[in-house]
C-alpha cells in the first residue's frame, strides 16, 4: 500500500509537468491543447536518439529537449493557434486535435510503432528506505519535475513577464490596456508549456518506453488533473496530478495491471457527476 | 429546405446513380470502398445531428458504435437472434446509453465535453477488454459464416451490404432533413450558436440536447451492428475504436458541419483520398492515412471552417448576386 503510494507520487510528478503545461495554456491562451501529449513524445524521442547516437544521458538531453520544444511552442502559437483565437469552439478544439493526430502519425511513419527504451546506469537502481523500494530513475524524475514546477511558480510570481502572464490569464482585455502585448505573452506561455512537456519526455526516458502513442496516456491524465484541479490553476494541477498518480497506482495494485486508466477515467466521470459546477462550469466570455 | 427545379432533379439523378452503382461496378475492391464511404457518411450524418447542428463536439461516438456491435453479436451468438432484430436492439441500447453519458458529459462545455465523451468511450472499451467471460475479452470473436443467409444478415458477395448501408444512410439523411425543417432544427442551431442565449429565450436546452443525442446514438449503434456483420469479427479494439469517433467528426467538419450533405461529401473526399493512398503506397506504412486526414482537417479549419459545403454555398451566392447585378 505505502509502496503503491510512493510509486504513484513519483510518476505523478511527471504527470504534473504535463498538466501544468495544459493548464498554463488554458489559463493564458484559453485553448485546450490536445497535442500536449505528443510533445512529451517528441521529448522522449529527442532523448532516445541523443542517447543512442551520442550516448547522452537523458538528464543531460533535457537541456536539449526543453529549448527545442520551447521554440516549437512559439512556432505553434505563431503559425497555428494565433489564427483561431477569438473564433468559436470548433476550430479551437479541432486545430490542436488535428495537430496531435498529425504529429502522432508522422511519428508512426518515421519511427514505426516499436517501443524504444534507454538503459542508463541508474535505470535499475533502487533505494531501500524503511522497507520501501524507491527506484532512482523515478526519484530523479520526480525531484527535477518538482524543481521545474517550483521554478515556473517563481517565474509567474517574481518576474515581470510572469506577472504579465498571470494578468493576461485573469483578464485579457484589462491586461492589454495595461500595455501587455498578448502575442508575446501567449508565445512565451506556449513555449514554456511545451518545454515542460519536453522535460517530462526526457525525464521519463530512463524508465518508460517511447512509442508514437505514448503521449495519449499522459494527455488524458493531464486533462483529468486539470479538470480536477480547477482549470487554469497551476498549483491545483500539480496537486491533482500527484493524486492521480497515486490513484492510478492504487488501481493497478488492487484491480489489475491494465486498470490504471479505468480508475483515472472513472475518477473523471465521478468528479463530473458530483461537482460539475466547480469544474468547467464557469464559462469564458 | 424544399427541393425545387434543379435541386430536385440532381437529387433524383444522385439517388438513381447510387442505386445503380453496384450493377455497373463489379470490382469487389471498389464496392468495398463504396461501402466504407456510405458507412462513414452514415456515422458522420448521425454525428452531425448532435455535433453539427447543436455544436456539441463529441469525440466519443465509438461508444455507441461499439454498443450496437456488441448487442447484436451477443444476441446472435448467445441466443441465436437474427442481427436484424439485434440491430434494432443495439440501436435501443445505444439510445439508452446516451442518457447517462449525456447526463454526465453535458455538464461540460466545449473542449471538456469532447474530453468527457472520449473518456466514456474509453471506459466502455476497457470494460469489454477486462471482463472476459462476459464478451470474449480482448481476443474478441468471429461471427460464424452461414453462407448466404439473408435472414441472419449474411450474404455472398458485397452488393447486398452496399444496399443495406445505402438504406441506413438514406434513413439518416431523411431524419436530418426533417429535423432541419422542424422547430427542433432551429432550437439546435440556436443552441449551437449560444447555449445561454438559447436558454434565455425559453428553449429547454437540456431536453433538446438529450433528445438529439438519443437519435444520434441510436443511428451510430446501427452502424456498429452493420460493420460487425460486414467484417464477421468483433473485439473491443475495433468496436470501440477511437478512430470511429474521430472519423465521424472529421467527415462532417471537412464536408461542412451542420449541413445535410456535408458528412457525405466529406466522406467521399476523405475515403477516396485514403483509397488512392492505399493503392499507391500499399498498407505497409502505418499512419499515412491519418497523417493526410489531419493535414486536410487542419487546412479546412485554418482556411474554410465551414467546410466544402460552406465553400459551395458561397460560390452559388456569389454567382446569384452577379446574375442579379448584370
Amino acid at each position: 500500500m505505502a509502496q503503491a503510494v510512493i510509486n504513484g507520487l513519483l510518476i505523478g510528478g511527471v504527470y504534473a509537468l504535463v498538466s501544468i503545461g495544459v493548464t498554463l495554456i488554458f489559463g493564458v491562451v484559453k485553448i485546450v491543447n490536445f497535442a500536449q501529449g505528443e510533445f512529451v513524445m517528441i521529448g522522449m524521442y529527442i532523448s532516445f536518439f541523443l542517447f543512442t547516437r551520442f550516448g547522452m544521458d537523458p538528464l543531460v538531453s533535457l537541456l536539449v529537449s526543453m529549448p527545442v520544444l520551447f521554440v516549437i511552442g512559439i512556432l505553434v502559437q505563431h503559425f497555428l493557434i494565433r489564427r483561431v483565437l477569438g473564433l468559436n469552439d470548433l476550430p479551437q478544439i479541432f486545430l490542436t486535435f488535428a495537430l496531435s493526430l498529425l504529429i502522432l502519425n508522422l511519428a508512426l511513419m518515421l519511427f514505426t510503432a516499436n517501443y524504444r527504451t534507454v538503459h542508463t546506469s541508474y535505470s535499475d537502481e533502487v533505494l531501500h528506505w524503511g522497507g520501501l523500494i524507491v527506484p532512482v530513475a523515478k526519484l530523479i524524475a520526480f525531484v527535477v519535475a518538482m524543481l521545474l514546477s517550483g521554478g515556473l511558480w517563481a517565474f509567474l510570481h517574481a518576474t515581470d513577464l510572469g506577472k504579465a502572464m498571470r494578468a493576461a490569464s485573469q483578464n485579457r482585455d484589462v491586461a492589454q490596456l495595461m500595455g501587455i502585448n498578448p502575442d508575446r505573452v501567449f508565445a512565451v506561455a506556449l513555449g514554456i508549456a511545451l518545454a515542460l512537456a519536453g522535460a517530462a519526455g526526457s525525464l521519463l526516458m530512463p524508465f518508460y518506453p517511447a512509442y508514437p502513442l505514448v503521449g495519449q496516456v499522459f494527455v488524458l491524465m493531464a486533462f483529468v488533473a486539470v479538470v480536477l484541479g480547477t482549470l487554469g490553476n497551476v498549483i491545483g494541477a500539480l496537486v491533482a496530478s500527484l493524486l492521480m498518480g497515486v490513484a492510478e497506482s492504487l488501481g493497478i495494485q488492487f484491480i489489475g495491471a491494465d486498470s490504471g486508466l479505468i480508475v483515472v477515467f472513472l475518477l473523471l466521470l465521478t468528479t463530473l457527476a458530483l461537482r460539475p459546477s466547480g469544474l468547467a462550469g464557469g464559462r469564458r466570455r | 429546405m424544399r427541393l425545387r427545379g434543379w435541386g430536385g432533379i440532381a437529387l433524383g439523378i444522385g439517388i438513381a446513380a447510387m442505386a445503380a452503382l453496384p450493377l455497373v461496378v463489379r470490382n469487389a475492391f471498389a464496392v468495398d470502398i463504396f461501402i466504407r464511404i456510405l458507412l462513414f457518411a452514415f456515422i458522420g450524418t448521425a454525428w452531425n445531428l448532435l455535433g453539427g447542428y447543436a455544436k456539441q463536439l463529441s469525440l466519443g461516438h465509438a461508444a455507441f458504435f461499439g454498443l450496437g456491435a456488441y448487442t447484436s453479436t451477443l444476441l446472435q451468438l448467445d441466443f441465436g437472434i437474427s442481427p436484424w432484430i439485434g440491430m434494432a436492439a443495439g440501436g435501443v441500447v445505444g439510445m439508452l446509453a446516451s442518457l447517462p453519458i449525456g447526463w454526465l458529459c453535458f455538464r461540460l462545455r466545449g473542449p471538456y465535453f469532447a474530453i468527457a465523451t472520449i473518456a466514456t468511450a474509453q471506459v466502455l472499451m476497457l470494460i469489454f477488454l477486462k471482463f472476459r467471460d462476459f464478451a470474449w475479452g480482448a481476443e474478441g470473436t468471429t461471427i460464424p459464416n452461414l453462407g448466404n443467409a439473408p435472414l441472419m444478415m449474411q450474404f455472398e458477395g458485397k452488393t447486398p451490404y452496399y444496399y443495406i448501408v445505402l438504406c441506413l444512410l438514406a434513413l439518416a439523411l431523411a431524419i436530418t432533413a426533417s429535423v432541419e425543417r422542424s422547430r427542433i432544427g432551429y432550437y439546435l442551431v440556436a443552441i449551437g450558436e449560444d447555449e445561454d442565449a438559447a436558454e434565455a429565450i425559453g428553449i429547454d436546452v437540456a431536453r433538446v440536447k438529450r433528445n438529439i443525442y438519443m437519435i444520434s446514438s441510436f443511428l451510430t449503434a446501427l452502424a456498429g451492428t452493420f460493420y460487425t456483420q460486414y467484417i464477421y469479427f468483433i473485439d473491443p479494439q475495433t468496436a470501440f475504436n477511437f478512430s470511429v469517433s474521430i472519423e465521424a467528426a472529421l467527415v462532417s467538419i471537412v464536408g461542412g458541419i451542420g449541413t445535410l450533405w456535408g458528412p457525405l461529401i466529406g466522406t467521399m473526399l476523405l475515403e477516396t483520398t485514403s483509397a488512392l493512398l492505399q493503392s499507391w503506397l500499399g498498407n505497409s506504412i502505418g499512419g499515412v492515412q491519418l497523417t493526410v486526414y489531419s493535414l486536410i482537417l487542419m487546412s479546412v479549419i485554418l482556411w474554410k471552417p465551414t467546410g466544402i459545403m460552406g465553400y459551395v454555398s458561397e460560390l452559388t451566392q456569389r454567382r446569384r448576386s452577379r446574375a442579379k447585378g448584370s
